[in-house]
């Protein structure tokens, strides 16, 4: 599937940024930095998180549909 | 059948399909319009407007200067003509003000006058933010109206402070320095606490039973009284206030007392010499003193 | 090979051409919900303005670092947000192709911008600024937001390359300048030096009189590039949508594009009036905004005339009633801002009320009322809805909000004039009349009235949000095969 490979790639670029985030959360030296720095983490975990949790529910459902399809031509 | 609304609008949609530029967007479509001929001329008579301005103004820039424009002018002489001029204007009343003694203006009914519009205003402007409306003061702000002074109330004392300023950059700044008796280890703790109910007690007037106020009596003697007086009246030269008194620079409550003595807040006043001519600061001094607390 | 295509997370029928709308809705909850937060913002720290203890004696709460937070709501989360949201609508329709790049990409710029607005307004808070008004967020922040914003501008140019229509429409054009002048506006204006790498705290690249001028280059092109061409492209494809009318003039669209574009990019200077800057520099700035007054009115003559034929539905289209209204006032205010930049009224009117005033017949009359308009639009035929929950609601809306904005302008006119003339006048033996203290205690009425225009604004802006509410959770849907768009994440409808 063509679109998987483009998210893959926006999904790991957006895992990059938030390692980014860690390290600036871990030598952080004032609070800005440090709420910034693991804000970013995070919001990276959530964002690749969604972008996976996604994907397992499409092919599951293509997967379905492509089932049901079947099914119903063997009954015809 | 069609309205005749139905119908002007049909005949204006047949004669638009004949003028738009024939593009579609999303069922988007746009008129040849020419352009209205007042939004024309309008645009240009603004283009020539701001050519004729640039023209009597500064405007173009040419390696390290610019083309100052057939007017000559430049907005840093025209401030300063109007400052010139106002300053014509007071210039009299003020350079006399400025040498007068203070009996001299008061007696004058017109110097007197002027030096009052000018205290006013300056005060509004330069001494309202720290000692408040009226000089009710704050915290740490003494209050002028009430005549507890520090460093005197009289005309010549008030001129003094005003132009030097208290721990101020000046060199003939008001200076005085309280030790710090908690901070530096001079008085314990407890110490402290018998000093600050002490001068609570019987400086500020509050009673309290069963507090023993001997010790802290000796202890103030010892370490307070040199400068702050044997009946807690103050010393002016040395700027020590007056602690029996009902006015306090940092409050009323005792707590207070004991923080100033563990680490004393020392307040910094301007030196206003640097910032307004000595006619206004002489009339700044006629006006703190009518507030209320002049001697 | 199944009939089948996922998009956007959903599983689609496969026909010819589906557009992403599932990025638009995003941003349309988050515009409706940002504009919630900018106007209570707004109304709090006009409250401060009236009874300063409504600070609360509290840093977090102070004055100084609320402001931000709530022009930066304004500006930013909610008009960004809009922005950003009927971009990727408008582009997508106007060019016939889908946005171009994997669907993650547009969801990155969503919750990337999304993400930036929180720690912004979060850092405003802490006490964390680099005191550049409409640039307060620090260098760390900047980087955020230039990745997020070069993104959004690869999406929307990719899509404009990959168009199945022969010529680029005129509101893309406006988008188009919007997205790159704000980039480069950004970057520049920017350049700080971080005191550490794990620090946030930086300092500009620039000093002194060239600081403050690249400083109001880069606010008065916001203004120019951000609240204006940005909206007027929003103005160029909801105002012939709604109306169902072509647009008055081809020719006037691309005179004014041009001529704005290459004008308003020199007006800066004008907020430096009367300052250190050097006189010539002065001049300049307004001179270039003199010349902006017709350039500017270009947009309001076509949004208004587009209507000529139309003016009927203004009675029972509130959305549209907003769309024209805000070009009303985008036409007051494009007018209001050369006068303004003459050196002479500038005198009275520099650092006075009259400026805050201004901005808001700007912000709240134009901006949010064409955002309003394209709301108001969107929302059925994003979520399939057959119209609004209330078009009575939206009337309301419509006139309540009008109504705080008059009495909002009104307070702030004779605020600054009174301020203006105050701190301006002397006396006969050549004194000041009136000192600071004296005209913050006479503009005090006109704050509390600004405050109740603010209140009658906000009131509007629930009642919106309220309404907007009902129709997505509505039943009423437009095309009766299709399902409804929420709350279901997988089924996104092909739009029009």
């Amino acid at each position: 599937m063509g679109t998987g490979l483009g998210d893959g790639v926006v999904g790991v670029f957006v895992g990059l940024l938030g390692l980014g985030g860690l390290a600036l959360g871990l030598g952080a030296r004032d609070g800005e930095m440090f709420v910034f720095g693991f804000s970013l983490a995070a919001f990276s975990a959530l964002f690749v998180r969604g972008l996976i949790r996604q994907r397992a529910l499409l092919t599951g459902r293509v997967a379905e549909e492509a089932a049901a399809k079947t099914e119903t031509a063997a009954h015809v | 059948m069609p309205t005749k609304i139905e119908k002007d609008a049909a005949r204006q949609a047949e004669a638009e399909a004949v003028r738009t530029t024939g593009h579609e967007w999303d069922g988007i479509y746009e008129l040849d319009t020419p352009l209205p001929k007042w939004w024309v001329y309008l645009f240009i008579a603004c283009v020539v407007f701001a050519g004729v301005y640039a023209l009597l103004y500064p405007s173009i820039p040419y390696g390290r200067g610019y083309m100052h424009g057939i007017l000559g002018y430049s907005s840093r002489d025209s401030v300063n003509a109007e400052v010139a001029a106002v300053d014509k204007q007071r210039a009299v009343a003020m350079g006399r003000i400025a040498v007068l003694p203070f009996e001299k203006i008061e007696a004058d009914p017109e110097l007197r006058e002027v030096a009052e519009i000018a205290g006013r205003t300056a005060f509004a402007n330069d001494c309202q933010p720290c000692h408040g409306a009226g000089g009710a003061g704050r915290p740490g702000y003494p209050a002028l109206a009430a005549g507890a002074w520090i460093w005197g109330g009289h005309l010549e004392d008030l001129q003094a402070t005003i132009t030097h300023g208290i721990r101020s950059s000046d060199p003939e700044a008001r200076e005085s320095d309280m030790p710090r008796f908690g901070a530096d280890r001079m008085l314990t703790k407890a110490q402290i606490q018998q000093v600050a109910d002490y001068v609570w007690t019987h400086f500020y007037g509050h009673s309290e039973s069963g507090v023993d106020t001997a010790p802290g009596e000796k202890l103030f003697a010892d370490n307070c009284a040199p400068c702050h007086g044997d009946h807690g009246q103050g010393e002016r030269e040395v700027g020590a206030p007056r602690l029996a008194s009902h006015v306090h620079l940092y409050g009323d409550a005792r707590e207070t007392i004991v923080a100033q003595i563990v680490a004393p807040h020392e307040g910094i006043m301007p030196n206003w010499n640097k910032r307004l001519d000595p006619g206004t600061i002489k009339s700044l001094a006629l006006y703190v003193h009518g507030l209320g607390g002049g001697e | 090979m199944s009939k089948y295509r996922v998009q956007d997370g959903a599983l689609v029928d496969g026909g010819p051409l589906t557009y992403n709308d599932d990025v638009v809705r995003k941003f349309t909850i988050a515009a409706v919900i940002w504009a919630i937060v900018a106007f209570s913002v707004g109304v709090y720290i006009a409250t401060e303005l009236c009874w300063p203890s409504f600070n609360l004696g509290l840093p977090w709460t102070n004055f100084g670092r609320l402001r931000p937070v709530h022009t930066s709501a304004a500006i930013f989360a909610f008009g960004g947000s809009t922005l950003i949201g009927t971009a990727f609508y408008v582009v997508q329709r106007t060019c016939r192709a889908r946005l171009w790049g994997p669907p993650a990409l547009a969801n990155f710029v969503f919750w990337g911008y999304q993400f930036f607005i929180v720690m912004a307004a979060l850092s405003y808070v802490m006490g964390f600024s680099k005191s550049r008004e409409y640039a307060e967020p620090e260098w760390h922040l900047d980087i955020w937001l230039t990745i997020i914003w070069v993104t959004f501008a690869v999406i929307y140019v990719g899509t404009l390359v990959k168009r199945r229509e022969p010529h680029i429409y005129v509101a893309n054009w406006f988008y188009l300048a919007f997205i790159l002048t704000i980039a480069v506006l950004h970057v520049v204006n920017n350049l700080t030096l971080p005191v550490s790498w794990f620090g946030s705290k930086s300092y500009s690249l620039f000093s002194g009189v060239q600081d403050a001028l690249v400083q109001w280059w880069y606010g008065h092109n916001a203004v120019g590039f951000f609240l204006t061409a940005g909206f007027l492209g929003m103005m160029y494809y909801f105002i012939p949508k709604a109306a169902n009318r072509p647009i008055y003039s081809y020719r006037l669209s691309i005179v004014h594009f041009w001529s704005l574009i290459f004008i308003y990019i020199w007006a800066g200077p004008h907020h430096l009036l009367w300052t250190a800057l050097p006189d010539w520099t002065q001049t300049l700035g307004m001179v270039f905004s003199i010349m902006l007054w017709m350039p500017s009115w270009g947009g309001m003559i076509n949004g208004l005339m587009t209507l000529s034929g139309a003016w009927d539905k203004l009675r029972t289209d509130p959305g549209l009633r907003f769309s024209v209204t805000a070009v009303g006032f985008y036409g007051m205010a494009t007018f209001e801002g050369p006068v303004m930049s003459i050196r002479n009224v500038n005198a009275l009117s520099h650092y006075t009320d009259w400026g805050i005033g201004h901005v808001h017949s700007g912000s709240l009359g134009w901006v949010a009322f064409i955002s309003f308009g394209a709301i108001y639009y969107l929302v059925p035929k994003l979520w399939n809805r057959d119209g609004l929950y209330s078009v009575r609601l939206a009337s309301w809306h419509y006139w309540i909000a009008t109504l705080g904005i008059v009495v909002y302008i009104v307070a702030m006119w004779v605020a600054g004039i009174t301020e203006g003339l105050m701190w301006r006048a002397y006396d006969s033996h050549g004194f000041l009349q009136y000192s600071f203290i004296e005209s913050v205690v006479a503009v005090h009425p006109f704050m509390v009235m600004r405050l109740i225009g603010g209140l009658l604004f906000l009131t509007g802006g629930l009642l919106m949000a309220y309404n907007l509410a009902r129709t997505i959770a509505g039943t009423k849907p437009l095309i009766p095969g299709l399902a409804a768009a929420w709350p279901v994440l997988g089924a996104a409808p092909a739009g029009e």
